[in-house]
């Protein structure tokens, strides 16, 4: 993952942060034709960025532990055995989009967080899972036997040679997972977690483009600023695509 | 199955329905309502959905064969309907008397026994190794669950008074679903198709589109609904075609956008498929390029394309539920409503179809990705 990648998707982020900027934002408004209304301040902006980030922040960091810990279960001996009930069970999970687990677990889990919590860790987990088992399925037995022969044993063999190996396909699941918790963040707003969804689900609903399209691309930037620092760190760390 | 597994299997059957509230009795569908337990819904029936179900846990602990793998497929099946019928009857008895305001709900006890017995089933089926044993035993138990909610068997849970209130809206709103999320597709096939014939900006592309994966569902909608109303300010000739800035529109192009990725990898995998042994003896044959494609390419890429369609298909389902808050309509719409009210059960009524449906485009496809599959020469 080189700079190629990093850099459109680090400018692009940046861009869709200046687009939501409360001046920039009302230009555009203003070019669609629409009458000039309030914008969101930047002091409001920031906040919902710190809440938006903590709360995509403790989904994907849930995510990133459960999908690597169970698709490291899924692969080794012993756990070959759960394979097809985690398989089934990510499944059914993908099946229910996350505005819809959003709303089944707002009546027993009330509004705000946990909902949007809850939603974030159900959809996100199988990305991670189905990138980590299969990229340490993919890992090729010679290296493995490799090791075998060197007397390794099998915590080393998996820190030392399978998760390295697997590292790249593995960042991919995680890139999936970090856009899909920034996107089920804003989600959240519908249950009433305040993030940068609660402008765009406002303006929608009072026809006010300006806040809307600020939340729209505070929202986008988010998740592409997050994209390009997942590639920062995987290339910081060198993990390079094979 | 270890007999460990086996007990611990009953175990957790037994807790959920005896511990766990299986109704939730209300004066109306707002306040809070008080839980009923298993015993007292079920009554009798317990011991024997119990039994039932400890029979069928013992067979998987005693026999891995086929033969077990059917009684206890029958135990299990039998003590689904019994704990169905016992529910539907329970919350009659309940509700007998009081006011039509009055609404029994479903407890948590209800969707974990559900879970039990779905994992239960799917161990079942499995042991009896059977193709197709599986979506038959699903679509056998969701007909008898139809037939006897016609019959009125759970005419007293708030679901089905809630149905029933909206039978009209329900329905017009699955459909309304569908056509979004066939629109979505419709719109994203032939795109993708004329994204691929652009041979050169096929790197550009893939920038373009995966990077459309990046933006956030919600945001995109807004700023969909955002640019629509500026081109219908600039173009006012098309609200005449009926296009409008909340409505279908926006949302058809935005469920489109996020599965040209899906769909763009599927059709570039399926154009690969044919080694190039075959392709240099089509060439030699003297078959042109448009034959090439129709007679080789395609039909040996169909499972490719047909799994890049089913994660489309599952995809537009989920993302045609958002279209209902740029005014899309759809069954998102009951969900929304569901949720301002903060009205579990109209929650339900909208996502227990989208989950449904989902569920079975998902079944479906990828069944027959893997008759596609076994079809073709190795």
């Amino acid at each position: 993952m080189s700079a190629r990648t990093l850099v459109p998707v680090a400018v692009t982020g940046l861009v869709l942060a200046a687009m939501s900027h409360p001046a920039v934002a009302t230009r555009i408004a203003s070019a669609l034709g629409d009458a000039p209304r309030r914008a969101l301040d930047v002091d409001r902006l920031l906040a919902l960025a710190m809440q938006h980030i903590a709360l995509a922040g403790t989904g994907f960091a849930l995510v990133a532990i459960l999908g690597l810990g169970l698709g490291i279960l899924a692969t080794r001996r012993t756990g070959a055995r759960l394979r097809p009930a985690i398989d089934a069970l990510a499944a059914g999970a993908q099946a229910v989009p996350p505005v819809v687990t959003v709303a089944l677990a707002l009546p027993i889990l009330g509004f705000g967080g946990p909902p949007t919590l809850l939603a974030l860790v159900g959809y996100g987990v199988m990305p991670t899972l189905r990138g980590t088992a299969g990229a340490l399925e993919a890992v090729s037995p010679e290296a493995r036997a490799a090791a075998e022969a060197m007397g390794m044993t099998r915590l080393q063999i998996l820190i030392g040679v399978e998760l390295p190996l697997a590292a790249p396909e593995i960042v991919e699941g995680l890139r999936t997972a970090l856009v899909l918790a920034v996107a089920t963040a804003a989600v959240g707003a519908l249950a009433g977690a305040s993030t940068f969804g609660t402008p765009i689900v406002a303006g929608l609903q009072n026809q006010n483009t300006v806040p809307m399209l600020q939340g729209a691309a505070a929202t986008a930037a988010l998740a592409f600023l997050g994209d390009a620092a997942l590639l920062g760190l995987a290339a910081a760390l060198r993990i390079n695509r094979p | 199955m270890p007999a460990i597994t086996a007990v611990a299997g009953v175990a957790a059957l037994a807790a959920a329905l005896v511990w766990t509230p299986l109704l939730v009795i209300a004066a109306n569908r707002l306040v809070p309502g008080v839980p009923v337990t298993g015993w007292a819904t079920l009554g009798p029936a317990l011991v024997a959905i119990l039994a039932c179900a400890a029979f069928a846990c013992a067979l998987f602990a005693g026999s891995p064969g086929r033969r077990a793998g059917a009684v206890a497929l029958f135990l299990i099946l039998a003590a689904a309907g019994l704990f169905a019928w016992g529910l539907g009857h329970g919350a009659a008895v309940r509700m007998e008397g009081r006011p039509p305001a009055a609404r029994a709900g479903l407890g948590a006890g209800v969707w974990l026994a559900a879970l039990w017995f779905a994992t239960a089933l799917g161990l079942a089926t499995r042991r009896i190794r059977l193709a197709g044993l599986g979506a038959g035993v699903a679509g056998l138990l969701v007909l008898a669950l139809v037939l006897a909610g016609r019959a009125g068997a759970f005419d007293a849970l708030s679901l089905a008074v809630e149905y029933a209130a909206r039978r009209e809206t329900v329905q017009a709103a699955l459909w309304e679903h569908l056509a979004l999320a066939g629109g979505g597709l419709g719109l994203a096939i032939p795109a993708v198709a004329v994204l691929s014939l652009w041979r050169r900006g096929q790197d550009l592309v893939g920038i373009v589109i995966g990077g459309v994966q990046v933006v956030p569902a919600v945001a995109l909608l807004g700023a969909l609904v955002a640019f629509t109303g500026g081109l219908l300010r600039a173009v006012p000739a098309l609200r005449d075609l009926g296009v409008s800035a909340l409505g279908p529109a926006p949302a058809i192009v935005g469920i489109a956008a996020y599965l040209l990725l899906p769909l763009w990898r599927g059709l570039a995998a399926a154009l690969r498929a044919p080694d190039s042994a075959s392709l240099d003896a089509a060439k030699a044959l003297g078959l042109t390029r448009a034959q090439i494609l129709l007679r080789l390419r395609l039909p040996l890429g169909a499972p490719q394309l047909v799994g890049a369609l089913r994660v489309a298909t599952v995809q537009a389902l989920g993302l045609a539920t958002l279209g209902a808050l740029i005014g899309a309509g759809g069954l998102g719409r009951i969900v929304f409503d569901g949720m301002a009210q903060f009205a579990p059960d109209l929650i339900l009524l909208g996502a227990i179809p989208i989950v449904a449906v989902s569920l079975m485009a998902e079944r479906g496809l990828s069944a027959l990705e893997g008759s596609l599959r076994a079809r073709r020469p190795a």
